[in-house]
C-alpha cells in the first residue's frame, strides 16, 4: 500500500503544489488581464448593415460603399484617445480620398453640439454621422472608443482597432483591408470605455 | 473671508447625467401600454453583461450604453424575436463573455462543475483530516501494560519472520496475522533506511513510534479475537481492524521543520503577491459616495461619468490619480477638513508638482490660516502652470486686496480674471470688488499726503490708522556665518505680537534676494490678517530661507532675532543673522 515511507512528505508537497500552482495562476491571469478588453468575434465577419444621417444632412449606407474599402471609426467628443488621433485620422484621409477607400466617422453617445464642435477643432473633411439610438455601436459591438473597423470591397470586417490609430497603421491596415486580408487578431491602444 | 466655489463647470456634471436619465426613461415610458415586453425585456437585459461594467448585469447598470441595450431589446422584442434570440444576437457581437451564465459547455462548462468538485473535494478532505486526527490520539498515549508487547514487538520484528499460515485465510484473526507480519516488515524497512542515511533522526523516531504503536494495537487484537470469535458477530470484528489498518499508514509523521518553513514562505509570498497587485488595482476614494476602485467595477465612477478623467485601459497607476485626489482634497476643504485636503492636495502635487488646482487650494488653505505670503507663492505656482486658472486667479487677487492691500496688484490679477470669466453672477461679483479696490486706492493715495494735516478727522478704516506706523531697523550677518550666505536665499522678517504663545504671526515681510547690510522697514502693509491692528508691543525675528518656503524650516537657513519686545514705531530695530539651522 506504501512501498516507502520516507517518500511520503515529497509526495505530499507534490500534491499540494499541484492544486496550488494551478489557483495561483488563474489568480495571476485574473489580475493580468484588462479586465474591460472584449476580444470580437466579429472579425472575419460580414460587416453589420446600416444607414446614418450625416452631419450635412445626407444619408450614408454601408451598402452603398460595397466595391470600397472602408475605414469606419466610432468617435465621442468627450473622449481623450478619440482627440489623440484625429488629426492623424484626417491625414491619413488626405493621402487616400482619391483610391477607392471610404472614411466613415460614427459619433456614440455624444451631442450634435460638441461633436460639432470637435469636426470643427480637428478639420475633419471626410463623413461623419451619428449613432442616436446606440444600434450601430451594438451592431459592432462597440465598448471602448476610438474603435476602428476595416472593412473590404465585400463588406467583411478584416480588422478591428481597439484605441488611437497612428497614420502608419491605418495605411498597412487599409491595404490589407483593400487585397482582402483577414488579420488574425485585433489591435490595441489607448482607450477610454464607452459611458 | 475665502467662501467663493467655481461652481459653473460641476453644474453641467449634475444636469447632463439626469438629462441622460430622463431621455433613456423616456421610450420606456411610451413601451408602457406593453407592460409584459418591458417585463421581458427587463429580465434578458439582467441576463446580459453590460459591456463597459464589471459584473453588472445590462438590467442593472446605470450606464448609457446599458440603456441603449435596453433599448435594442425592447425593440427586437417588439419584431417579434425571441429571448433566445435576441441573447444570441448580443452573443454574436461581444461573444459569449455577454452572457452573465456562460453555456454549460467548453470552457463555460468549468465554471459550472468546478464549484461542485471543489465542495465534494473540500468534503473529503476535512473527513481525511479529521479521521486522522481522532485516530492519532487513540494510538499515542501506550499504556503501560502495553510495555511489555512492545518489548516482544521490539524482539520479533528484528527477526526475519515467515509467512503467516495461510489457513484460516479470511477470518479476522488471519487478517490480522497477515497485518503484524507487514507492520514488522516496515519496521525492518524503516530500520534498513534509518541506517542507510535515508531519513533523520527526527523521522526514524518519529515513523518508529507510529509502526510500533500500530503493531501494540495488532497484537491486543490478535490476543483477544480468538477468545471472542464464537461470541460476536463476524461483522463487527471485521470492521474495526479494518478501518485501522487503512487510515492508519496514512498517518506516517508529524510535519517536520522544514514543511513548516516552505508552508510559511509560501503563505507570506502568497500574501505579499495579493497584496501589491491589490494596491495596484484601486485607488482612493474621491469622495464617500465614490468607491475604492471608481469606475473600474461599475463604469460609473467619476471617470466613468465625468468622461476624460478615467482613461481606462491606459495601465496607468490608479493610486496616484490626481484626479480621486482633487475630488479627495476639494471635499475635505468643503467640509473644512483641513488637514485632510492638506493631505489629499499634498499627494496630488507629489504626482504632479504642477498641478494648478492642488496649488490653488494649498493657497486658499494658507491664506485662511493667515499664511499669506504662503498662500501667494502657492498662487503664484499655480498660475505659472496655468496662467488662466480662474480660482488661482481669484484667490491671489483676494489675497493681495485684502491680505496685503497691494491694490495695483489685486486689480490687475482681478482684471485678468474677469476677461476669462463667463458673464454671470460671479463676474458681477468680481466687478463690484474691482470697484471696491478702485475706491480703496483713491483712499490710500491721498492718505499720506493728508494724514498729517487731518490729525481730526477720523480715519475710514482702523488699519488706515496705523498706517505711518513702521518698525525700520538694519539686518546684518555675523561674520562668522558670511560663508553659509547663499545668493538665491530669501529672507522673511517675522513680527509676533508680545506674549503670544503660538499662532500665526502678526506680519511677515519677504525680501528676495537680500543684499547685506539690509536696511528694512516694515509696516501694516505686511500684517497676515487683514484688519489687526500693527500697533503695540511685538517681537521681531529674522530668517533667511535656502529654498525660500516660508512654512519649512530647514538646514542652511540662518535666524536672529531682537532680543526682548519693541514698540511699533520703533526705529534701530537692528537683528543679526547669527545662527545657522
Amino acid at each position: 500500500m506504501e512501498p516507502s515511507r520516507s517518500a511520503a512528505p515529497w509526495r505530499r508537497l507534490v500534491i499540494t503544489l499541484a492544486v496550488l500552482l494551478p489557483l495561483i495562476g488563474i489568480l495571476a491571469y485574473g489580475f493580468m488581464r484588462d479586465p474591460r478588453y472584449i476580444n470580437s468575434p466579429l472579425i472575419g465577419q460580414q460587416a453589420a448593415p446600416f444607414t446614418v444621417t450625416l452631419f450635412d444632412g445626407k444619408k450614408l449606407s454601408l451598402d452603398d460603399l460595397r466595391g470600397k474599402a472602408v475605414f469606419l471609426n466610432f468617435w465621442a467628443s468627450w473622449c481623450p484617445p478619440c482627440r489623440a488621433e484625429a488629426r492623424d485620422l484626417e491625414a491619413a484621409w488626405q493621402r487616400v480620398k482619391n483610391s477607392d477607400v471610404v472614411f466613415l466617422g460614427v459619433d456614440i453617445q455624444d451631442t450634435e453640439e460638441d461633436a460639432r464642435a470637435y469636426l470643427r477643432e480637428f478639420d475633419v473633411t471626410y463623413p461623419n454621422g451619428r449613432d442616436l439610438t446606440g444600434k450601430v455601436a451594438v451592431d459592432y459591438g462597440v465598448w471602448g472608443i476610438p474603435e476602428t473597423f476595416f472593412i473590404d470591397p465585400q463588406g467583411r470586417i478584416t480588422y478591428k482597432h481597439v484605441g488611437s490609430l497612428g497614420t502608419p497603421l491605418i495605411t498597412a491596415k487599409l491595404e490589407e483591408a483593400r487585397a482582402g486580408i483577414v488579420s488574425a487578431k485585433e489591435g490595441k491602444g489607448s482607450y477610454q470605455t464607452v459611458r | 473671508m475665502l467662501n467663493f466655489e467655481l461652481k459653473i463647470k460641476n453644474l453641467k456634471f449634475i444636469i447632463l447625467p439626469f438629462l441622460v436619465q430622463l431621455f433613456s426613461v423616456l421610450p420606456l415610458a411610451a413601451a408602457a401600454q406593453q407592460p409584459d415586453l418591458e417585463a421581458q425585456a427587463r429580465q434578458i437585459a439582467a441576463e446580459l453583461r453590460c459591456p463597459v461594467c464589471q459584473n453588472l448585469s445590462a438590467g442593472d447598470s446605470p450606464s448609457e450604453l446599458a440603456q441603449q441595450m435596453k433599448g435594442i431589446i425592447l425593440e427586437q422584442l417588439k419584431e417579434g424575436k425571441s429571448p433566445d434570440e435576441i441573447k444570441a444576437y448580443f452573443v454574436s457581437k461581444y461573444g459569449e463573455w455577454v452572457l452573465l451564465s456562460p453555456p454549460a459547455r467548453g470552457f463555460g462548462l468549468l465554471v459550472w462543475v468546478l464549484p461542485y468538485v471543489v465542495a465534494v473535494a473540500g468534503i473529503v478532505l476535512v473527513l481525511l483530516v479529521v479521521r486522522r486526527w481522532t485516530g492519532k490520539k487513540g494510538r499515542q498515549e501506550p499504556s503501560a501494560a502495553d510495555a511489555a508487547l512492545l518489548a516482544r514487538i521490539k524482539r520479533e520484528a528484528a527477526i526475519e519472520a515467515p509467512a503467516p499460515p495461510e489457513r484460516e485465510s479470511g477470518s479476522p484473526r488471519a487478517e490480522l496475522l497477515q497485518e503484524q507480519a507487514r507492520l514488522y516488515a516496515d519496521l525492518r524497512e524503516l530500520d534498513f533506511d534509518y541506517r542507510a542515511g535515508k531519513l533523520s533522526e527526527a523521522d526514524y523516531q518519529d515513523l518508529r513510534n507510529t509502526l510500533e504503536t500500530e503493531a501494540v494495537l495488532v497484537l491486543k487484537k490478535i490476543e483477544t479475537t480468538p477468545a471472542r470469535r464464537a461470541a460476536t458477530a463476524p461483522k463487527a470484528s471485521e470492521g474495526k481492524p479494518s478501518v485501522e489498518k487503512k487510515t492508519a499508514p496514512t498517518q506516517a509523521s508529524a510535519r517536520p521543520g522544514w514543511q513548516l518553513a516552505a508552508g510559511g514562505a509560501f503563505l507570506l509570498l502568497f500574501g505579499i503577491t495579493v497584496g501589491v497587485l491589490l494596491t495596484k488595482s484601486v485607488r482612493p476614494r474621491g469622495s464617500d459616495q465614490d468607491s475604492i476602485t471608481g469606475d473600474f467595477l461599475t463604469g460609473t465612477g467619476p471617470g466613468g461619468m465625468a468622461g476624460g478623467a478615467g482613461m481606462g485601459g491606459m495601465g496607468a497607476s490608479p493610486s496616484r490619480d490626481v484626479a480621486a485626489l482633487l475630488a479627495q482634497g476639494r471635499a475635505a476643504y468643503e467640509r473644512q477638513d483641513w488637514s485632510k485636503a492638506i493631505e489629499a492636495f499634498k499627494s496630488a502635487l507629489a504626482v504632479d508638482p504642477n498641478q494648478p488646482e492642488a496649488h490653488t487650494y494649498m493657497g486658499l488653505i494658507l491664506a485662511q490660516a493667515g499664511h499669506a505670503d504662503g498662500a501667494l507663492m502657492a498662487f503664484e505656482r499655480a498660475l505659472s502652470a496655468n496662467p488662466k486658472f480662474p480660482l488661482a486667479l481669484w484667490g491671489k487677487g483676494m489675497l493681495l486686496y485684502q491680505g496685503k492691500q497691494d491694490f495695483a496688484g489685486a486689480r490687475a490679477t482681478l482684471q485678468s480674471l474677469l476677461e476669462i470669466l463667463p458673464a454671470g453672477e460671479e463676474k458681477n461679483q468680481i466687478q463690484k470688488t474691482l470697484a471696491e479696490i478702485n475706491e480703496a486706492s483713491k483712499g490710500r493715495k491721498e492718505g499720506p499726503k493728508k494724514v498729517k494735516a487731518e490729525a481730526a478727522a477720523p480715519p475710514a478704516r482702523p488699519a488706515a490708522q496705523a498706517q505711518g506706523q513702521q518698525i525700520r531697523g538694519t539686518i546684518t550677518v555675523d561674520p562668522k556665518l558670511k560663508s553659509k550666505l547663499d545668493g538665491k536665499a530669501v529672507l522673511f522678517i517675522v513680527v509676533y505680537q508680545a506674549g503670544s504663545t503660538g499662532g500665526p504671526p502678526l506680519a511677515v515681510k519677504k525680501i528676495d534676494n537680500p543684499v547685506f547690510p539690509l536696511a528694512y522697514s516694515l509696516g501694516s502693509e505686511s500684517v497676515m490678517m487683514a484688519g489687526m491692528p500693527f500697533s503695540g508691543k511685538v517681537t521681531v525675528s529674522v530668517r533667511l530661507d535656502k529654498d525660500g518656503n516660508a512654512m519649512t524650516k530647514g538646514a542652511g537657513d540662518l535666524t536672529g532675532e531682537r532680543n526682548g519686545p519693541v514698540e511699533v514705531g520703533a526705529q534701530k530695530v537692528d537683528i543679526v543673522l547669527d545662527r545657522a539651522m
